[in-house]
């Protein structure tokens, strides 16, 4: 208890350092109103229509960037990935740190989607957000990670108990709330940031019943933007909310978002035309607007996401006989075997399907990405055994080859070469098809095609997991995840015993047992997720349990998700910053710049961000020390 | 006449019943997986379970076949399920549908008038030079994939300027008047090839019949023998087309609504399939069905009226 | 009486200018016998076309090159990734060149092989379902247009096929059987003989109450002779048209289909996969060439389908024949 006593205040301190810090600075070199920096309007298009803006049901990003912006939440992010007080002033948490005490900022009004008042943001609007998430009528896609930290909210969505009193949120008066969690969250502020912890009317809720979040006029605004207008398929108007709490900070009036299933096609001319602020570059068209002088002034990297992608190898296999799984199960319980292939793999000649100018950008050699949490102002990625891996390049033919040579010695006798590897793909675009393609003629060129028989099969998008992964109807197969908080424990779900992935609890590997029947990897990471007060120590078990993962080969760390290429003049780096949550949607703190930013530019700036942030990130924990 | 309309009126609505439900099965044939989208590993089996409980698709399908035609009687056609959840399809379609009406029946006009018109002018130039160029145009529209060359005219055509200004705006905006007239020209573009064709076929065909030379024998002008003899005849299978595609413009376009972003009804049906919203699906087809065969059924009726020749009904007397 | 009218009867009463003609038996037989045949002069009109007898030359040796295309000498595998020896990655979007000579796609696959591959497996699929579609298409609209007692039902059956969403039948298809060209094949079969059932039964509904119908039947002439021998004669025209048309249209669907993710697995390359790639780099005007050598390739087919289809209609329309 004692190092979490320890570790919040700091937290704290390091963020009313950082708020109380910046202002007064600027304060004395220039006039307040200053702050509120010039900046355009934003256009854009959009291929992919939103279904709803009921944030307390939804889970898909899209949707959720629309409540992002009209509602906050009790904390966010600054742009260096700092927490910051939102609508919370200030917050506490008990020496158990199982109670966290939320002051609400007082003031702070609900409007409705033509500007009026509607009521005050108090302390009630959580309470009745949760008790909203948690009934099953609602049937909420996250209402599970709400239930997952706070005390009896499960019991109550299951319907175990009536009385939603017991729940672990309450408003203690208009402006205090209080969350009581079923065991101690080091990450719980950062859950925070995502919308089932989201406030929402009572009354309001009760009036449009069902209807809530159905469209525009079904919501109450909190936030930097009010949805002045959503039409279905059509378009979406954001206007400033004059009267939000931290006005200053939206520099952007309006942003206005225009319907075109064809977006991706046409939004880049569209911008060469002056009609949209900003338009991401298809991979196709990469080379021209790169080789172009004009053209390639404009064009920039876009930020890489936090999902992660691997290949896998599958230990549970179960797929028909024409690919022969028995075969399969002998040899990739073969760490050799494994070895050769996670060796073998040329991850950048299969990124080049989907990056082909920088691919080493999106290239993840671990399981977390790189810049999702950080402890002693080290990265998550640098702890223990996985430098090791997030330092070198998995791809080495030479060892390849030395691990195909045993691997052949050990199951000659046992197996049938060439073995049949199963490698669905979904036949829904070309970039996977390609990237398998890829894959199987650079793997069988560099193993022989005597060794393995790569085989891609296509599977159409109806129920395309469900008919793959979650069958076990695959011996290879790029699979991926994203997080659900800002901590790695997120990142081990897939291969903790239950999961619906590889399955590598079915391994035939001794030493892969424990004696109480858990498996090696299930008890390391038990062991950190035991780990609740000294994050250093956790962050470090759970490295160790990562690195084992990719030690043992049981996945071929392959690359994060986003990236591309983007023209626009979106200010980066002035957004908020965050892995998890809804704070990176934000358009708060950015600009529309006069210019897109070029290659270089972008280069010098993301350097500066990365010491802004390798500091800011180094004053807090020095603070805490 | 009124006897077989009311006879095939009351068929339809049997059609309707069999289509709908047909269609009611098999959207529950479509694996489960589907109605969760890419959360699906993000969710815990209880919050599934309440997932396919609000979408009501827990009950047995009898249950759910049954609850379906209880609520369609009392005119309801449902709320939306995954498309816009909770979002009754009535209000969903009503915003769409005025889009693609409009823009379809104005293709219909657009292509009928120059599409007669290009086939006759092709008819009497049989062979000859204008002939060749409206046929070579009609070989292009019909031969060239339409995702092709609509979307090479969205391209070139948006970027003509006029003293630096574009002169047709790349998307479609209800304001401008000047963004109506290029999804309008793509739009019929298929449909003058089309009807051209089919006029100079049966203007070609109907002129090599002897009762023309019947016509031409006794003194009749060749814009006499035209109007009142070659037009009739060959505008009778296009009769029977003309009703249906009046009705179904509400369908909208699913190319070219999407590529201008006209919030029509264009590509929705498809878009609800893939998505698996059951109650959107069975709504557009109940409307759309009901419109086809009301469409199939006037055609009949107007070939009829229009060449007193065929017989709809059986009469006595006849095989 | 017009002096003009006087003057014809003059001649006619004029001797000279007509004399009777001695009975000669084999005249009158020359008289009675036609050596017209309606594929004979079919035949003879259509060959007169010359740009129809270009284009079949044209078509043949175009299927005759798919055919034995791979078994050339210096040509590659359609699937092939060609990898630039230098860097070890594949060499992609090369620009047409001797070694390419269409160029490489986005992976680095062999365009010009690609896309005869693709023109194989796309006029293999085309043909398969036209022959279904003329062959099941005709003899149901045939007899559904004909039989009246079926009509009401072969109407029911067909306004329930045709209006349940073929989107849904190929989305269930594909779930079960997987992408595959067996599926493709199958897709298009199960719903595309509906068109044309519908246009011959349109066609047949027209013309079977004509008076030589009536005819027939008032001779006791069987249903089946009716319909082959009284109304598909008269509709051989605009059949064949009808076939022109859904070659191009086959390859549209298959289009469609890619484009919903139920098209043909990736090793198997065809024009749909192909325009679907080319699409995609329709933008960058360097890469075009990646639409234009398919969408090319695919509009000569097509063309030369249609053209000749209207060419032979023309010609078997046998009041064309003289």
């Amino acid at each position: 208890m004692k190092v979490l006593k320890r570790v919040i205040p700091v937290l704290l301190m390091a963020v009313v350092l950082l708020a109380g810090c910046t202002p007064t600075a600027e304060e004395t070199d220039t006039p307040p109103e200053s702050k509120l920096r010039e900046s355009g309007d934003v256009y854009s298009v959009y291929s992919g229509e939103i279904t709803t803006i009921n944030y307390l049901v939804t889970s898909t990003t899209a949707e959720f960037s629309v409540a992002a912006n009209v509602v906050d939440c009790l904390v966010e992010y600054d742009h260096l990935g700092i927490v910051r007080p939102a609508l919370a002033e200030s917050w506490e948490v008990s020496d158990d740190g199982l109670v966290w005490t939320f002051k609400i900022r007082e003031g702070v009004k609900w409007y409705t989607y033509q500007g009026e008042e509607y009521a005050d943001v108090t302390a009630q609007d959580w309470m009745d957000a949760a008790r909203y998430l948690l009934n099953p009528d609602n049937a909420s896609a996250t209402a599970n990670i709400f239930y997952s930290v706070v005390k009896n909210a499960e019991e109550y969505y299951l319907g175990e108990i009536d009385d939603f009193e017991q729940v672990g949120v309450k408003a203690v008066d208009d402006y205090t709330l209080e969350y009581t969690l079923k065991h101690p969250v080091p990450y719980f502020l950062s859950m925070l940031t995502y919308c089932p912890f989201m406030p929402a009317n009572g009354d309001f809720l009760e009036e449009v019943g069902d209807q809530f979040g159905t469209d525009h006029t079904k919501i109450l605004y909190c936030g930097a933007y009010i949805l002045s207008e959503w039409r279905h398929q059509d378009e979406r108007i954001y206007e400033k909310n004059e009267n939000y709490w931290d006005a200053d900070n939206i520099h952007i009036k309006k942003i206005v978002s225009r319907y075109n299933k064809e977006a991706a096609t046409l939004a880049p001319e569209m911008f060469l035309r002056g009609e949209i602020t900003g338009a991401t570059i298809p991979t196709a068209s990469l080379d021209e607007w790169m080789n172009d002088p004009e053209k390639s002034k404009m064009v920039r990297p876009a930020e890489t996401s936090f999902y992660s992608y691997w290949y896998t190898f599958n230990f549970d296999p179960n797929f028909p006989d024409e690919y022969e799984p028995e075969n399969w199960k002998i040899a990739v319980n073969n760490k050799n075997f494994r070895k050769a292939i996670f060796h073998g793999l040329d991850r950048v000649s299969a990124l080049l399907t989907l990056d082909p100018y920088e691919p080493e950008r999106m290239l993840n050699n671990t399981i977390t990405p790189k810049n999702f949490v950080a402890a002693g102002g080290k990265d998550y990625t640098m702890i223990g055994d996985l430098a090791k891996w997030t330092a070198s390049d998995s791809f080495d033919p030479d060892l390849a080859l030395e691990y195909r040579d045993k691997a052949r010695e050990e199951l000659e006798g046992k197996c049938t070469f060439p073995i049949k590897v199963m490698m669905p793909y979904n036949t829904s675009g070309t970039q996977w098809a390609n990237e398998s393609q890829v894959v199987e003629q650079q793997l069988e060129g560099l193993l022989g095609e005597d060794f393995i028989d790569i085989i891609p099969v296509g599977f159409p998008p109806t129920g395309f997991l469900n008919a793959t992964r979650r069958a076990g109807n695959y011996a290879l197969q790029n699979c991926n995840w994203g997080p659900d908080y800002a901590d790695p424990e997120t990142y081990t779900e897939p291969f903790y015993p239950d999961g619906t992935y590889n399955w590598p609890e079915k391994a035939t590997d001794p030493a892969y047992l424990l004696e109480d029947g858990r498996t090696v990897y299930q008890k390391m990471v038990d062991d950190a997720k035991a780990e609740v007060l000294d994050i250093e120590r956790r962050l470090e078990l759970f490295a160790a349990a990562e690195a084992y993962v990719i030690e043992e080969a049981w996945v071929i760390p392959f690359r994060v998700g986003g990236g591309g290429y983007v023209a626009t003049k979106l200010e980066p780096f002035a957004s908020p910053y965050a892995p998890f949550g809804v704070s990176s949607l934000q358009y708060k703190g950015q600009i529309v710049m006069e210019e897109p930013m070029g290659m270089e530019e972008y280069k010098a700036a993301r350097e500066k961000w990365e010491k802004d942030r390798a500091a800011a990130l180094e004053a807090e924990a020095a603070a805490g020390r | 006449m009124l006897k077989y309309s009311i006879k095939r009126l009351l068929q339809s609505l049997v059609t309707v019943f069999i289509v709908i439900t047909l269609v009611f099965l098999l959207m529950r044939l479509l694996p489960e997986e589907g109605y969760f989208g890419d959360g699906y590993d993000k969710l815990t089996p209880e919050q599934r379970e309440n997932i396919l409980r609000k979408f009501g698709l827990l009950d047995p399908w009898y249950i759910q076949l049954r609850n379906f035609y209880s609520s369609l009687l009392k005119g309801d056609l449902g709320k939306s399920i995954i498309y816009r959840p909770d979002v009754p399809v009535i209000d969903i379609i009503k915003l769409k549908i005025p889009f693609s009406a409009a823009f379809g029946l104005a293709a219909i006009c657009v292509s009928l008038f120059f599409g007669l018109t290009m086939g006759i002018h092709m008819a009497r130039n049989k062979g000859r030079f204008w002939d060749k160029v409206w046929s070579s145009y009609v070989v292009f529209i019909n031969a060239v994939p339409a995702a092709v060359y609509l979307l090479f005219i969205q391209l070139y055509i948006t970027g003509l300027k006029f003293r630096g200004r574009s002169i047709f705006p790349m998307l479609f905006n209800r304001h401008d008047p000047r963004s109506w007239i290029l999804p309008l020209i793509s739009m019929s573009l298929g449909g003058i090839a089309g009807y051209a064709l089919w006029m100079r076929r049966y203007m070609v065909d109907q002129l090599n019949q002897d009762y023309i030379r019947l016509a031409r024998a006794k003194g009749m002008s060749d814009k006499q023998i035209m109007v009142k003899h070659v037009m009739r005849n060959a505008f009778v299978p296009m009769a029977q087309y003309l009703p249906a595609s009046v009705l179904l413009t509400i369908s909208g376009s699913i190319y070219i609504e999407s590529l201008y972003s006209i919030p029509g009804m264009g590509g929705l049906l498809v878009d609800v399939i893939q998505r698996q919203d059951n109650v959107m699906v069975q709504a557009l087809v109940l409307i759309y069905s009901t419109l086809g065969i009301w469409g199939l059924f006037l055609g009949d009726i107007l070939m009829a009226i229009f060449d007193p020749r065929i017989r709809l009904e059986k009469r006595e007397g006849a095989r | 009486m017009s002096q003009k009218e006087q003057q014809v009867i003059q001649a006619i009463e004029d001797e000279a200018l007509f004399t009777f003609a001695e009975y000669d038996p084999e005249a009158a037989e020359r008289v009675g016998y036609s050596d017209y045949s309606y594929w004979g002069s079919t035949l003879k009109i259509f060959l007169k076309n010359k740009t129809a007898i270009f284009l079949l030359a044209l078509m043949a040796s175009l299927i005759l090159f798919t055919t034995i295309q791979p078994y050339l000498p210096n040509q590659k595998s359609p699937t092939k990734i060609h990898v630039d020896p230098a860097t070890g990655h594949p060499l992609r979007n090369q620009k047409p060149s001797n070694e390419y000579w269409f160029g490489t796609n986005v992976i680095g696959q062999d365009l010009w092989a690609r896309i005869w591959s693709g023109t194989r497996t796309s006029l293999l699929i085309a043909i398969i379902v036209g022959i279904w579609e003329v062959g099941f298409g005709i003899f149901i609209g045939a007899v559904w247009g004909y039989v009246r007692q079926i009509d009401a039902f072969m109407t029911e059956a067909y306004n329930v096929i045709n209006n349940v969403p073929t989107t849904i039948l190929l989305m269930l298809l594909a779930y079960i059987l997987r992408p595959s060209f067996r599926t493709m094949v199958i897709a298009m079969c199960a719903t595309g003989w509906l068109g044309m059932a519908r246009f011959v039964r349109n066609q047949i509904v027209i013309i079977r109450d004509r008076e030589y119908n009536l005819a027939s039947r008032c001779l006791g002439t069987p249903t089946s002779r009716i319909i082959t021998k009284n109304l598909l004669p008269y509709l051989v025209s605009v059949i064949v048209m009808r076939i022109a048309l859904s070659i191009p249209g086959t390859i549209g669907w298959e289009v469609f289909l890619t484009y919903i993710g139920l098209g043909l697995p990736i090793d198997t390359p065809s024009l749909g996969n192909l325009l679907n790639e080319g699409r995609q780099v329709m933008m960058a005007p360097a890469l075009r060439y990646q639409l234009v050598f398919p969408a090319v390739v695919l509009s000569v087919i097509t063309i030369s389908f249609y053209v000749l289809g209207n060419a032979f209609a023309d010609a078997s329309d046998p009041r064309n024949h003289y």
